[in-house]
């Protein structure tokens, strides 16, 4: 029922973007959209008994771990369709996107939405596999709709790098396959069957169709050394895809790498794929602390800041505790809020000096109050202070770090206060820079839309807010997961 | 029916054919020879997974075949030459990272580490020419990869990646079926991909005005032109 | 040294030096109706090899004694090589002279030498040819040893007598298929060793694509005959080699009269067949650039790599 359910929607806003003539009709749908998804899965969430199998097909189910993701990605949806609309036309006054690209756009940015909650719905890895490389494509298209030749390179190294990565998970789904045929004789790729059999699969065997998957999983959410396309493409991305990529597209990534690390959790191959993911997260947070410490441009650098991010949740999911699980899992949500406030922040900035450069920045707390105070609740965050949302999950995974290895713990320290260090420094030459005495420089003020406006307040209340009151509901939910998976 | 060694053997020649054309790919830079080399590569498998289908006699194996001769020997290499006509560039000019040369040595050693991994974890599993059959197909993975690497235009990049997707069906053909359906989508997929990517060959190729033209063929097809 | 081997040596040599120039034609014959054109008749090598015998011979005065004396040493390296490579049957087991490296050296030799008056005659055209060769030769070198290695590897023998004792009598792919591969490696040494498209450019006098055209050029007359013969034969044992080891249908494996016969007739065709592949091949592709030429060669190589991993570590 829900699953039908989620893909009538889809299709009839699909349908009826194609057949609307105008912008405002086209971002009414898709926040109709995006609505309707968050309304679905909190009401399956709240009262069906999950996990929940489709009627007459093997390939789509619903467990608490897949409708968490997908209401975590829907909200984001949410928030960057009311934020499209003005941004958008933004882009279309400035030519910065052609008028003629506006269906295009919309219908991609909805094909996005239903193949993000359809993977996160399926119950079959292949059919994960095949719905991951489906965002691939939008989010190439979503990249190459605006006006600019080095967005196709972009978009074209993103697909590259991406698909070739998730050539090399198949192989290791395959690999899964032929390890659960040699279990039960026929072979699956379901997740609740593998999580079944896992005990009877040949560790060795396991750990290499593992370290396969890992790969391309891994290039999907911007993992070191896979991690090159990420600053490229979120950076070119208009303001608002870039929020979906980060908020929602690269979780998937993660979430794959989460349940086949369950898997493996449950035989003696866990030791190894556990130091290999800690190993690769750290790597991550000290590949992008240290790249970001020279960055000049806005979304740059905060791009930098999201392969550091999902390192740490690499390393949360690698220690394979209850805890850290647990705090790996509230890490996805507060990321994703936080990101989604830092990049609809420099939209804004983006539209004032139409330019990502910090150069070009003067002037900014006059022209811009709100992108301002949303870049410093969005810093603040990012970098894990305490009152906000991403402090406590961040600490603990530390803390359980620090429990496995105390050199790493150190390590994994100093990465992270590079990384602070880097984005403070950025933000206090952002937020320094006055029109030169003596020159007067009259920079017309870009009139923020109420839509904007509104998206940016609801963003920085809830940082705030998650943070001083982290709901017990959604603590719930996080537990049910960890049970789940078995950890 | 035919006798399973003759089969064997037949299947072995065929497969050392099919890394040889990835190693021609290699080494040859114009894109119309890579586009047949491709389409070539991909019958061989067509003939592999028939060869497979006179052993095993599983009838997925037929279907396979015939769903890889329709879309990788025809409808793929049909739209990479009709790409090719438009596009100004014929040849590829330059190697980035490595020559030919480097590239087909470096794609010996890959090989060779492949097969030292996979003979040591298949070594248990007896399924007679299983690890050798392995470390060939993922083998051609890594010579997709070293196209990858060493190319600079799109096309080329494609032809790459497309030769690293038939080192994974190759695999897949040996070690396990995956059922009818995900196959489908699986060259479903590739084909969006492939039609994608061959838009954005273009549109570096043109102006940003006729790639957006080109993008828009989703309004076309509705029949309204949006201006 | 009983009465089969006095028998062997006269025959094969005989048919050796009797064929090599008719392949010579079919190749060329095979391109002209690749190009659309009538060509010259079959028989035309031995028409020019009769035209040169008569004419005189003219050595340039800076020449020295190398020039004199390389086209005798050629052409008696390459008979002296006929005998390692049996052409139609097997006079016994193994064989002294059947060593596959004594076989390619002797060939390296008669390259060494004709290198050698490329750059005595003096002129700049010969010194260019000798210098592209010799490191082209280096080049190949590798490839060369590597698959000959392999095949010693494979049949458990350095013994070209040997090895084609086994082949005949199994065939190969029931050795392993796999050394369909050695095949291919094989053709490219045919390719290189007797300077044919995409290396080298026989048909031409053009200073940019000359190789082995421009070390023979200062020669003339009788010494060119000898030249070209031994060029000939060299192909000639080449792809014998290439057909004894590969596909040898047909070949004798009782050195009865009847059988000797019947392998005549076979190698004939297979050989023709053959020439006319090469033919086909050198229509089919366009010259390499000298300095891409090594990747030509680099294909081979990883075939024949390939093969060593795949026949040593099984």
């Amino acid at each position: 029922m829900i699953f039908l359910l989620l893909f009538l929607v889809g299709a009839a806003v699909l349908a009826l973007v194609l057949l609307s003539r105008s912008h405002r009709v086209m971002n009414v749908l898709s926040l109709a959209h995006a609505t309707a998804y968050v309304g679905i899965v909190a009401y399956a969430l709240a009262r069906l008994p999950l996990p929940l199998h489709a009627d007459g097909s093997d390939y789509l189910f619903l467990d608490h771990l897949g409708a968490y993701e997908i209401l975590v990605a829907s909200v984001v949806f949410f928030l960057a369709a009311l934020y499209l609309e003005g941004y958008i036309e933004s882009l279309i006054r400035a030519e910065e996107l052609p008028k003629r690209n506006l269906r295009l756009f919309y219908v991609a940015m909805n094909l996005l939405l239903i193949a993000t909650a359809f993977s996160f719905a399926s119950d079959n890895l292949a059919v994960f596999w095949i719905f991951l490389e489906l965002t691939t494509l939008f989010s190439a298209v979503l990249v190459v709709t605006l006006n600019a030749k080095e967005n196709i390179d972009v978009a074209l190294k993103y697909i590259f790098i991406a698909s070739t990565s998730m050539l090399f998970s198949f192989i290791g789904i395959i690999l899964l396959f032929f390890l659960s045929a040699q279990a039960t004789g026929t072979g699956t790729l379901e997740w609740s069957a593998l999580m079944l059999h896992a005990a009877t699969f040949s560790p060795a065997l396991l750990l290499v169709s593992f370290l396969f998957i890992l790969i391309g999983f891994a290039a999907k959410s911007g993992i070191a050394p896979f991690h090159t396309w990420l600053p490229h493409t979120h950076a070119k991305a208009p303001s608002a895809v870039s929020v979906v990529l980060s908020g929602a597209v690269v979780n998937m990534g993660i979430y794959g790498i989460l349940r086949v690390f369950a898997i493996v959790h449950q035989t003696s191959a866990l030791t190894a794929a556990s130091w290999f993911l800690i190993g690769f997260g750290i790597f991550s947070v000290a590949v992008a602390s240290l790249s970001m410490l020279r960055q000049r441009n806005t979304k740059r650098i905060i791009a930098f800041s999201s392969i550091e991010h999902m390192g740490v949740i690499l390393v949360g999911i690698g220690i394979a505790t209850r805890t850290s699980v647990f705090w790996s899992l509230a890490y996805v949500l507060a990321h994703s809020l936080a990101k989604s406030l830092l990049f609809f922040s420099a939209g804004i900035i983006n539209r004032q000096y139409e330019s990502n450069e910090a150069e070009d920045v003067r002037d900014i707390f006059r022209l811009q109050p709100l992108a301002s105070l949303g870049l410093i609740v969005g810093s603040l965050t990012i970098v894990g202070m305490p009152p906000f949302l991403l402090f406590l999950p961040k600490l603990f995974i530390i803390i359980e770090l620090g429990k496995v290895s105390l050199l790493l713990f150190f390590l994994l320290m100093l990465f992270l206060l590079i990384a602070v260090v880097a984005f403070g420094a950025f933000m206090m030459r952002l937020f320094s820079a006055v029109p030169e005495a003596g020159k007067q420089e009259r920079i017309p003020r870009f009139p923020v839309p109420a839509k904007m406006s509104l998206t940016l307040a609801i963003l920085i209340t809830l940082v705030l807010a998650l943070g001083l009151w982290f709901p017990s509901y959604v603590q719930h939910v996080i537990d049910a997961i960890v049970t789940e998976l078995r950890f | 029916m035919i006798d399973p060694v003759f089969a064997l053997d037949l299947i072995k020649i065929l497969l050392v054919l099919i890394v040889l054309s990835a190693a021609l790919i290699i080494t040859r830079r114009d894109f119309i020879a890579l586009t047949s080399l491709y389409a070539a590569q991909s019958f061989l498998i067509v003939l592999l997974s028939v060869g497979l289908f006179a052993i095993d006699r599983n009838p997925l194996l037929l279907i396979i075949a015939a769903i890889t001769l329709l879309s990788k020997v025809v409808i793929i290499p049909f739209i990479l030459t009709k790409v090719q006509r438009r596009l100004k560039m014929k040849r590829e000019i330059e190697f980035s990272h490595l020559s030919p040369i480097g590239a087909i040595l470096l794609a010996v050693v890959a090989f060779f580490f492949i097969y030292a991994l996979f003979s040591g974890i298949l070594s248990g599993l007896d399924k007679g020419v299983l690890s050798t059959v392995v470390s060939l197909a993922i083998c051609l993975v890594f010579m997709g990869l070293i196209i990858i690497f060493t190319r600079k235009q799109t096309i080329t990049n494609v032809i790459g990646y497309l030769t690293m997707e038939n080192g994974v069906l190759l695999f897949s053909l040996f070690v396990a079926e995956l059922s009818l359906l995900i196959e489908v989508l699986i060259l479903l997929d590739l084909i969006m991909l492939i039609v994608l990517v061959a838009l954005m060959a273009f549109g570096i190729d043109s102006s940003i005005e006729e790639f957006h033209s080109q993008l828009n063929v989703l309004d076309r097809w509705l029949g309204r032109e949006q201006r | 040294m009983n009465w089969l081997f006095a028998l062997y040596f006269v025959l094969n040599t005989a048919v050796a030096v009797a064929l090599a120039p008719l392949l010579m034609g079919v190749v060329k014959k095979v391109k002209a109706w690749a190009q659309g054109r009538r060509g010259q008749p079959l028989l035309q090598p031995y028409y020019n090899l009769a035209k040169l015998l008569r004419k005189e011979t003219v050595v340039s005065s800076n020449a020295s004694w190398v020039t004199r004396a390389t086209p005798y040493l050629s052409i008696s390296v390459l008979i002296v090589a006929t005998l390692s490579v049996p052409l139609l049957f097997l006079p016994g087991k193994t064989s002294a002279f059947g060593n596959v490296i004594l076989f390619f050296y002797l060939l390296a030799l008669a390259n060494f030498f004709m290198a050698l008056t490329g750059l005595d005659g003096g002129s700049t055209f010969g010194g260019m040819g000798s210098s592209r060769e010799m490191s082209l030769s280096a080049i190949l070198e590798p490839l060369v040893l590597l698959t000959f290695l392999t095949l010693a590897f494979v049949f458990k023998t350095f013994d070209i007598f040997g090895i084609v004792g086994t082949t005949s009598q199994a065939g190969i792919f029931s050795v392993d298929p796999v050394l369909i591969l050695l095949g291919a490696a094989f053709f490219v040494i045919i390719v290189a060793e007797t300077a044919r498209l995409p290396v080298d450019n026989p048909e031409t006098h053009l200073e940019l694509t000359m190789v082995h055209e421009a070390m023979v050029l200062e020669h003339s007359g009788k010494h060119l005959a000898l030249m070209e013969t031994a060029h000939a034969i060299k192909q000639l044992l080449l792809m014998a080699l290439f057909i004894n080891i590969f596909l040898p249908f047909g070949f004798a494996t009782q050195p009865t009269a009847a059988s000797v016969a019947l392998s005549l007739l076979s190698f004939l065709a297979k050989s023709i067949i053959l020439a006319a592949a090469i033919g086909l091949f050198e229509s089919s592709v366009a010259k390499l650039r000298l300095y891409r030429v090594p990747g030509f060669y680099a294909v081979g190589t990883f075939l024949v790599v390939l093969t060593i991993i795949l026949e040593v570590f099984r």
